[in-house]
């Protein structure tokens, strides 16, 4: 087992690099660069300096050179500098020898990111298991035709639209919830019960609006898992030396139908860092979508670099513990892996 | 599980339909007023950050040397005088006396030179250096006296001072401007002073006791970073910032419609130093013939636009300045809506339609291009519009909407394109050297068109070295007749500049004057009454 994952673990440098060296070259295809931003069409500023500026930012050399310098600086776990936000370091923050500290970009925007998209996972989960539970012992009853209605529905609905009927219901219709943002501007001055009450509300919509839209597909997971094993035959003989119903789903049928989820939950992990764009643009939050998005169009190489290596780890490590968590839940993958 | 929710909030206190925002009431100085932004700033040390939502916010920060009046006339900011040398080429300026940055440090000449040296140095990538670089000379004889000198007159150098923020030397000198933490927290000698940056999220700037010109009436702006404008819309619904720009749709339909907004919400209109046009690629056949680009200026009805894509919030153009003002020639008028006219153009340009597809032909090649544009709904959908306008006299088009970045290095930059869809968002000085001079045709320069007109030539040059405003104005009025005889662009129209200001902020002046109603910003004031009561001020 311990020889299996130094393996799995030494063969993700190279795929890393791999990965590293198509995003950056297919980053590089698209026309543009920094100096393409919105300063290069004011007839005040001048080719020089956007020469001056891609000098600085050593992109006037070739393609591969550029990779080999930020090949270097990631040896030693240097993710670089933004171009586009006053130099910003793009994973952590940096002290100046005045001691100022600039926080990094990925730093500030990924704890965000990650609680809202943690948040709506549980929600999600908790939602769906429930539901595809449900769905499947009541299978073709009503119950599972509603679910499904409801699943579908939420499935079917873009997302932004339901966030501004929402957003326009709640927020301005009704003054309950804020529109957008992550806290009021009163935020500092509020005391500790106030400050999660006000983090709570804003985080509400930004939240439950995914996790209804993002519904369907867990549930539907649990219920196909769930009534392919109650048709198997150890369920039978369950029944069959008189177990309670409940004993017999809950005990002995769920655990195995959830077997599945921890291959979806895995294959989440990279999901988790990256937000959504358009939610995050709606919601005024500023999240790992925004950040990835903004510097896509701005042709921020440091940062859309930074953002793919972090994600293509997390998403390596993800299938990885995905790996490990199924062979620790199921005996047979786990006897398959020892071998 | 919703009503649960639902029951942790509390209602406000007094409901805003009651509060009457029409009220009339002495100035007074206090209050919070709240604008949203789309983009968030970089940086606020401007001349590197380069972009609008940066200077947006250090304008309030920072202070020129001079800046423009009401009626865009040039007036001292720091500067109380100045002085132009009988062969054009020294500007002496006199600041004003006991100038103080925020920080209580005394605000001298130095500042204002290691401004300049800072914008002109080698190791600065400052987008607007250009213009400070024709500085042979600057000096400071004494702490009030600053003296640039150059090579030969240069008519836009005024404007341009109009256009530097000046810099503190005693809190940046040593460092390095593209990096220095001083971006984030700047020291200024305006009206305001940054009071705390949330990134992402807002930034609050508060009133400067040590500002240059006097005390702003409103005590803190806020400034909130919400990228979506729907967003921001139902925030200004909700009664949650007081500022928005808006679109026409917003702007004539909307808040008309809505009783409950107009009772809260003012409307303003003001005319942009922008315009949107349609620009030849004049290297190209057949748009190297003047019949050709006459005969579709003809065939294009702008009214038509202005109403379809603007609803009516534009005016067509005949010149490349702002209409109103002094640089503007009022004696051009615009080329009428006329597909006759441009047919029988058509006919003698040569094109004829010979195997009556209804597309014209010449020399057996059909007459069809491509216009090309950012990503942009309004300049789309003109697009469409004078699409079927062309069609209408046999001429064949296609239309290709392109990401911005790709859009400038992939098609402007290498003049691989035969018609564009652009605007220019100018400056207050007419010279337009860099967009028409045939000398600047290069990749990344301006006049990516290719026009090559040697009197406009001259006229540009004479433009330049002119510090007497009467005779440039005489040069520019010329300059923009040629201009529009020649049609190596069309111009399609002017956009208003829409904005919606919650009636709690009084003090604005309505019409918007030629400079825009931002020009007396710092005496706006929110009477005590109308303050939101839910932020406290601390």
């Amino acid at each position: 087992m311990l020889k299996y994952l130094i393996k799995r673990v030494l063969w993700m440098i190279p795929m890393l690099i791999g990965i590293s060296l198509i995003s950056f070259s297919i980053m590089h295809l698209a026309p543009g660069d920094i100096t393409n931003n919105e300063s290069a069409f004011n007839p005040k500023a001048s080719e020089e300096s956007r020469q001056k500026l891609r000098e600085m930012y050593n992109l006037d050399k070739p393609v591969i050179v550029q990779y080999g310098l930020w090949l270097k600086r990631m040896a030693t776990l240097d993710f670089g500098k933004s171009f586009a936000s006053h130099q910003k370091p793009v994973f952590w923050q940096t002290t100046d020898k005045d001691g100022n500290v600039t926080k990094g970009m990925i730093q500030q925007a990924l704890p965000i990111t990650l609680m809202i998209n943690l948040l709506g996972l549980s929600i999600t989960l908790l939602l769906a298991i429930p539901l595809g539970i449900i769905a499947a012992r009541k299978y073709q009853a009503w119950q599972d035709r509603s679910i499904t209605l409801f699943n579908f529905i939420g499935f079917s609905i873009p997302g932004f639209w339901l966030s501004l009927l929402l957003m326009y219901w709640l927020g301005v219709v009704n003054n309950w919830f804020p529109i957008s943002g992550l806290h009021s501007l009163n935020y500092d001055t509020m005391d500790t019960w106030d400050k999660i009450k006000d983090s709570f509300s804003h985080l509400f919509l930004p939240v439950v609006i995914p996790s209804i839209t993002g519904l369907a597909g867990i549930t539907l997971f649990v219920k196909n898992g769930m009534l392919e094993v109650l048709q198997q035959d150890y369920i039978t003989t369950a029944r069959a030396k008189g177990l309670n119903e409940g004993k017999v789903v809950y005990r002995h049928a769920l655990r195995n139908a959830l077997l599945p989820l921890i291959t979806i939950i895995g294959l989440s992990i990279p999901g988790l860092i990256g937000g959504s764009v358009i939610a995050e643009t709606i919601f005024a939050i500023p999240g790992m979508g925004k950040l990835f998005y903004d510097a896509v169009l701005m042709r921020d190489f440091p940062v859309v670099m930074g953002i793919l290596t972090i994600g293509s780890a997390l998403t390596l490590i993800g299938n990885l513990l995905a790996d490990v968590a199924y062979a620790w839940a199921d005996p047979r993958v786990r006897r398959g892996v020892a071998r | 599980m919703f009503l649960l929710f639902l029951t942790g909030c509390n209602a406000p206190s007094k409901p805003a339909s009651e509060v009457n925002y029409d009220l009339n009431a002495p100035p007074t100085s206090g209050g919070t007023m709240i604008n949203a932004m789309t983009g968030e700033p970089s940086g606020l040390i401007s001349m590197i950050a380069g972009e609008s939502a940066s200077s947006a916010i250090s304008s309030n920060i920072f202070n020129h040397l001079l800046k423009y009046d009401k009626n865009l006339e040039l007036e001292g900011d720091l500067a109380e005088s100045w002085q132009i040398s009988a062969d054009q080429k020294t500007i002496r300026f006199k600041l004003k006396p006991n100038l103080k940055w925020a920080d209580n440090h005394p605000l001298t000449s130095a500042d204002v030179l290691f401004t300049w040296q800072a914008v002109i140095d080698e190791k600065t990538a400052s987008p607007y250096a250009s213009d400070f670089q024709l500085v042979k000379k600057a000096e400071t004889p004494d702490a009030l006296s600053f003296v640039v000198t150059y090579d030969q007159a240069y008519a836009p150098a005024l404007d341009s001072w109009a256009g530097l923020q000046i810099l503190p030397k005693h809190l940046l000198e040593g460092q390095d401007l593209h990096t220095s933490a001083f971006a984030q927290k700047p020291i200024g000698s305006n009206f305001y002073q940054l009071d705390k940056w949330t990134h992402g999220e807002h930034l609050k700037l508060s009133r400067n006791p040590n500002s240059a010109l006097g005390q702003a009436k409103i005590d803190y702006l806020i400034t909130r970073i919400i990228p979506d404008n729907s967003a921001q819309f139902l925030e200004l619904m909700a009664d949650n910032i007081d500022l928005m720009g808006l679109d026409p749709i917003k702007f004539s339909r909307i808040i008309p419609a809505r009783p409950e907004l107009q009772k809260k919400l003012a409307l303003y209109k003001e005319l942009g130093n922008s315009y949107t046009y349609m620009g030849f690629n004049l290297k190209h056949k057949p748009f190297d013939d003047v019949r050709v680009r006459h005969a579709i200026n003809y065939a294009i009805d702008k009214q038509e636009i202005i109403d379809g894509v603007y609803l009516g919030l534009g005016i067509n153009i005949a010149s490349p300045y702002k209409p109103g003002t002094r640089w503007s020639n009022p004696d051009l008028v615009p080329y009428p809506y006329d597909p006759d006219k441009a047919r029988a153009l058509l006919k003698e340009a040569g094109f004829t339609d010979s195997n009556g597809d209804g597309i014209l032909e010449r020399d057996g090649k059909t007459f069809s291009f491509e216009i090309i544009t950012n990503q942009n709904k309004e300049r789309e959908k003109s697009a469409v519009l004078i699409q079927r306008r062309l069609k209408e006299v046999g001429i064949d088009v296609r239309i290709r909407a392109i990401e911005w970045a790709s859009f400038i290095s992939r098609f402007i930059k290498t003049g691989d394109f035969d018609v564009v869809i652009l605007g220019w968002g100018l400056g207050l000085d007419p010279d337009q050297y860099n967009i028409w001079h045939s000398s600047q045709q290069a990749p990344g320069q301006f006049n990516f068109i290719g026009y090559n007109n040697s009197t406009v030539d001259q006229l540009l040059e004479q433009g330049r070295l002119e510090l007497d405003a009467n005779k440039r104005q005489r040069i520019y009025h010329t300059f923009a007749r040629i201009l529009l005889e020649d049609s190596p662009i069309i111009y399609l129209s002017a956009g208003y500049g829409l904005t919606a200001i919650h009636k709690r902020v009084k003090g604005i002046d309505n019409p918007a004057p030629p400079a825009g109603i931002g020009h007396n910003s710092e005496e706006w004031y929110i009477p005590q009454s109308l303050r939101r009561n839910e932020i406290t001020n601390h």
